[in-house]
């Protein structure tokens, strides 16, 4: 970097007043920008987080009341207590082949029911985020072992994939591969999960054309949900 | 309709042994506690909520006492925390990407939401946003990440090398957000001149921590 001390202001500086919450509102979106588009600037604002966040170090640790706790997370995960269709119903949303899908389901699983020495199980998740148009429903077929997953709604990106991730409990992500361009697609469910499906997370990330080049998730989670049984 | 799914889950009578997922709090033995965190935000990412609690349990007595520091009144305190693990269980994906340690993105987030919070209060009010949340150019690599998270214990010896208003300053911004506005009138000194010291402050703070 060169010295530049008799003007006023380096990049240098712009990152440190970005992460100090300085700049006018048009250095800020400079620095947004600058931020999204230029890796060294990015390097920069990197360095001036950790070392002013340092400014933290001494600050003692409080434990939070309780009930800070408890109303997060009544915030976070709002309590839905339903009945397995409507919880069907509720997963489609609007769209008219998500209300067909749910009557399907939910004449599968009445033909289930009439059977006397089937016990089903049917485990299936709604992939979804806050953040992306992506929508996947996914439900597992136990025999087969095969999860098959319908896509709702939500584009891949141009010479962008997606890829398809387990995670259990206390455990990295799972590849379970990149996902066709198609509305539909059945992926099975390698050995080692079978056991534990019940607790699979399915995760949707945003990855480099073959998949992710180092066996985790390197893009943005753009869609995810936990097994449930219906 | 509905072609690909024509045989869900016909019988499945060894389906008995699986359990729920929340029966399922128990802690695995701490590795280091940088990978610990990280592991328990990659997780949140993937919107894993045991995960969450986890990390609330972990974290948020620390975040709290970031909180507290900055809004200097319990009861907005606790609001600027909760307001920061929304936060966190919605923007976990944006972690990997930002090349942060991991308690930095975690108390940066505290920090700027209850900074946001203070100056709330002010007029002409504006975000300063949450760096960690924004897109992040692609080239930024983990060696690059490294070299600029390292040596961050250094900091406390330099603010203690500059004058002692310039290191004011900075400390003033950082935990009590102050504007450049605000930096002046507490100093007494035109804006313009308040810019510059505090400019120079932090050449010369980068100057000590390069070498």
């Amino acid at each position: 970097m060169t010295e530049q001390t008799d003007t006023p202001r380096d990049d240098d500086v712009l990152a440190a007043e970005l992460v100090l919450g300085l700049p006018s509102e048009k250095d800020l979106l400079e620095g947004r920008r600058r931020m999204a588009t230029d890796s060294e600037f990015a390097s920069r604002v990197v360095f001036w987080q950790e070392r002013l966040s340092a400014m933290t170090d001494d600050i003692n640790p409080v434990k939070p009341p309780a009930r800070v706790k408890k109303k997060l997370l009544a915030q976070v995960f709002p309590k839905t207590r339903v009945s397995v269709l409507q919880r069907v119903w509720l997963w489609q949303g609007v769209s008219m082949v998500s209300v067909l899908f749910a009557g399907y389901l939910g004449v599968q699983l009445l033909e289930m029911n009439t059977r006397p020495d089937a016990q089903p199980t049917v485990l299936a998740a709604q992939l979804g985020s806050d953040t992306s148009a992506l929508q996947v429903l996914a439900v597992v077929e136990p025999v087969k072992h095969e999860i098959a997953l319908r896509r709702i709604s939500g584009e891949v990106l141009p010479n962008r994939v997606f890829e398809l991730w387990a995670i259990l409990p206390d455990q990295a992500p799972v590849s379970l591969g990149v996902l066709p361009d198609s509305e539909t697609v059945r992926v099975l469910v390698p050995e080692a999960l079978r056991s534990q499906a019940a607790e699979i997370t399915l995760a949707i990330s945003d990855e480099p054309i073959g998949g992710s080049p180092t066996g985790a998730p390197t893009g943005a989670v753009l869609a995810a949900g936990e097994m449930k049984e219906l | 309709m509905a072609l690909s799914l024509e045989k869900v889950a016909p019988g499945a009578g060894h389906l008995g042994e699986w359990y729920w997922y929340f029966s399922q709090t128990e802690k695995q033995p701490l590795q280091s506690d940088r990978t610990e965190i990280e592991n328990l935000i990659a997780r949140v990412a993937m919107k894993d909520r045991v995960a969450f609690d986890q990390l609330y349990d972990r974290v948020s007595a620390k975040l709290f006492g970031v909180c507290l520091r900055v809004l200097n009144k319990r009861a907005a305190a606790e609001d600027a925390m909760q307001d920061t693990f929304v936060k966190i269980w919605k923007n976990a994906d944006r972690y990997s990407a930002n090349g942060l340690s991991p308690m930095t993105w975690l108390i940066t987030i505290a920090r700027n939401t209850s900074i946001d919070r203070l100056r709330a209060r002010k007029k002409g009010h504006q975000d300063i946003d949450t760096p960690g949340f924004e897109l992040v150019a692609p080239g930024l690599n983990p060696e690059q990440a490294v070299v600029a998270s390292s040596e961050a214990s250094r900091l406390s010896g330099c603010l203690d090398t500059l004058e002692e208003d310039r290191a004011k300053a900075i400390r003033g911004a950082y935990l009590d957000g102050e504007t450049y506005a605000d930096l002046a009138d507490r100093f007494g000194v035109p804006l313009n001149t308040m810019r510059t010291w505090l400019r120079r402050g932090l050449i010369a703070l980068r100057e000590c921590m390069s070498q």
